[in-house]
């Protein structure tokens, strides 16, 4: 506590650093009264060594200390005062730079191409991997959209064809929907085909329905109101709707009755090595 | 060594095309390339595991089906 105190206490020579009270008196505190001028005149033009010939005359005012605010220094001729306080920052050191052994002038590669190919080559790979990313996403996007493994178990049928005989139909289930599928006979693939269908509602050609002419294959589903036609009945031979009476030949056309068109033809291959018809 | 990066930067850098061009058929050689490595990693990691290793335990009497 006594060190400190004596430290805090030791006078110091410092420039006259004034500062003004609110009440407009300059202030100087810590100022060394006991300091001489050197005796050399140290070259600021006041010639040798005796009373400090800058200092104001006694009438200009004085130095006086006080109990409250330590030294007060009155002055009485007019003197500009500070108006504004500006702590005065001392550097006595030399600047310390960050990192004194990096050189001042900018790098500079030696030649052209040295690193170039290295820096071109991680571009194109940064290139390489976001192009792949990027086609991996939308890929996996698209992906999102298409058909469930289930929906698409679902989506063929396979129909046995030996097991069909000649002038029999067979419905089978496709889709929610059922699909007539007919064996015809001779008679009646000369029959459909000899037909004038240019003439009809829906004017469509037998070998256009039907890819071989033994096999029928069409959707049981009426054009008219969705019923399912019976088979084998009405005035053509073919398919009869009990519905609203609409009557369809042996290649499935519309020939009377209400039904705007033709029973619809799904999509289906033949499988010969099988014997089987695929449908979807 | 700076013979192979000049050759490098010459053939594939120097034209913005030809750059391009590569980087996009990297990008698709590197997909199939990393779909096969990434398969047959895979496929050794499960060895013993996956249908197409065990079918022939159980596959061949139901062959008449």
């Amino acid at each position: 506590m006594a060190g400190f105190q004596t430290a805090v206490k030791k006078a110091v020579t410092l420039p006259c650093t004034v500062r003004t009270l609110s009440s407009g008196v300059p202030c100087a505190p810590l100022l060394n009264l006991a300091a001489r001028a050197p005796t050399d005149g140290h070259g600021h033009g006041h010639g040798a060594a005796g009373p400090r010939s800058d200092v104001p005359p006694k009438w200009a005012g004085g130095v006086a200390r006080s109990s409250s605010s330590g030294l007060v220094s009155k002055t009485i001729t007019t003197s500009p005062t500070s108006t504004f306080t500006t702590p005065r920052l001392f550097h006595t050191s030399a600047t310390n730079k960050d990192a004194p052994q990096v050189p001042d002038a900018p790098y500079q590669a030696q030649s052209d191409s040295t690193n170039r190919a290295l820096s071109y080559f991680m571009i194109g790979s940064m290139g390489v991997l976001t192009a792949s990313v990027a086609k991996s996403t939308v890929a996996d996007f698209l992906g999102t959209m298409a058909a469930s493994a289930d929906v698409l178990a679902l989506a063929k049928v396979e129909v046995e064809l030996g097991a069909i005989p000649e002038g029999k139909n067979v419905i089978i289930k496709w889709r929610g929907k059922p699909v007539f599928i007919r064996h015809r006979t001779q008679d009646e693939i000369s029959e459909a085909r000899s037909a004038n269908w240019k003439s009809f509602r829906d004017p469509e050609s037998d070998e256009a329905r039907a890819k071989r002419p033994e096999w029928l294959v069409m959707l049981g589903v009426c054009t008219h109101l969705g019923c399912v036609p019976i088979g084998e009945a009405g005035d053509y031979g073919g398919w009869f709707c009990p519905c609203h009476g609409s009557h369809y030949d042996i290649s499935g056309r519309t020939r009377k009755g209400p039904a705007p068109l033709n029973l619809e033809v799904p999509e289906y291959e033949f499988n010969d090595a099988e014997g089987k018809l695929i449908i979807g | 060594m700076s013979g192979v990066a000049n050759t490098f930067y010459n053939t594939l850098v120097k034209r913005n095309s030809v750059y391009v061009s590569a980087i996009f058929a990297g990008a698709f050689a590197w997909g199939i390339g990393f779909d096969v490595a990434v398969t047959s990693f895979w496929d050794r990691w499960n060895q013993g595991k996956q249908w197409k290793d065990i079918r022939d335990k159980y596959a061949t009497p139901a062959e008449e089906d």
